[in-house]
């Protein structure tokens, strides 16, 4: 009977928790908050299958490359204008200057001409 | 009824101010040379420019991107004009364009606001080389000018609409490609004022 007394005190004796016992057990019990899925994440989740991943990529790429090569004739096409209506201003300015002195000239040859007053 | 005195007067001030306007609307710097366009076809050589206002102000804008300094000057020339129309024809022989052409151009520059500054007639071989001034009617600035330069062989006829400085113009003798002439800068003349006119005959 003594024996059978001991070993039931034994096991019924009173045990402290192993370290961060309790931690654990709430850890366990209230899931760790989920990070926000970031610009990446997010994107994906759009286009959930793989393949339309890549699709949708590849559409948005040539997109992208449309838009580039859009803005670079646009810009090209404003230069070559600009450069033309550059040269054509220097061209009028030579002639008008040309024909300006052109003119002064033959009027102060004439001048020198005349008889002095 | 008896009108007010005081309406009376203000009726008749706001007459003779729109009196006063109407020769500045009839007023036009911008000729129209698009007659000499069938010459095109006879002339060995043709230079045919038409710059309006927002084609100078694109030219500008691409002058401003260079740091040459005849750009420089050309812009400062150009900033303020609101067109430049030149058409230059050089002709292989004699007698491939008619008085009639430059007669058209002249009926224009004999309207109001137009006064020739210079003008060079060679009884000799009909050389003609005309510069002429428009003048605002109210604030007396230069608001355009025509050159009509022509001899046997060639005829160029340059008009320019906006508040041109003579002065700079000439100064462009040597620059861009301009032969220099070696032209005796004298004062008074080609100034931006219309001067007398010359009507000094060979």
């Amino acid at each position: 009977m003594k024996d059978l007394e001991n070993e039931l005190r034994k096991a019924l004796e009173r045990r402290e928790p192993p370290a961060g016992f309790a931690e654990r057990v709430l850890a366990q019990l209230e899931p760790a908050p989920t990070p926000r899925p970031g610009w990446r994440e997010a994107l994906i989740s759009l286009v959930p299958m793989p393949r339309l991943r890549w699709a949708a990529a590849g559409v948005v790429a040539c997109l992208l490359l449309t838009l580039g090569a859009l803005h670079y004739r646009r810009v090209a096409q404003e230069r070559a204008v600009g450069e033309a209506a550059k040269a054509q201003v220097m061209q009028a300015l030579r002639i008008a200057s040309s024909k300006l002195n052109v003119t002064m000239k033959k009027v102060q040859e004439t001048d020198r001409r005349l008889p002095p007053a | 009824m008896k009108i007010p005195a005081r309406v009376v007067r203000l009726i008749a001030t706001l007459l003779l101010a729109c009196c006063a306007s109407i020769p500045a609307f009839g007023q036009n710097p911008k000729l129209q040379i698009k007659n000499l366009d069938k010459l095109s076809s006879k002339a060995a050589e043709v230079v045919d420019v038409t710059l309006d206002e927002s084609m100078l102000k694109l030219a500008s804008k691409f002058m401003a991107a260079d740091k040459d300094e005849d750009d420089a000057e050309a812009r400062e020339l150009i900033k303020e004009l609101k067109g430049v129309y030149v058409k230059s024809f050089e002709f292989d022989k004699e007698g491939e364009y008619s008085q009639e052409d430059v007669s058209a151009i002249r009926s224009q520059l004999a309207a109001p606001g137009w006064t020739k500054v210079v003008g060079v007639q060679s009884k000799h071989d009909g050389d003609i080389a005309e510069v002429y001034l428009m003048t605002d009617s109210t604030t007396r600035n230069v608001s355009g000018l025509a050159i009509i330069a022509a001899d046997s062989e060639s005829l160029t006829v340059v008009n320019i609409v906006g508040p041109v400085d003579l002065d700079k113009l000439s100064s462009l003798e040597g620059k861009m490609g301009i032969p220099r002439l070696g032209m005796e800068k004298e004062k008074g003349k080609a100034s931006q004022k219309p001067a007398a006119s010359h009507g000094e005959k060979k």
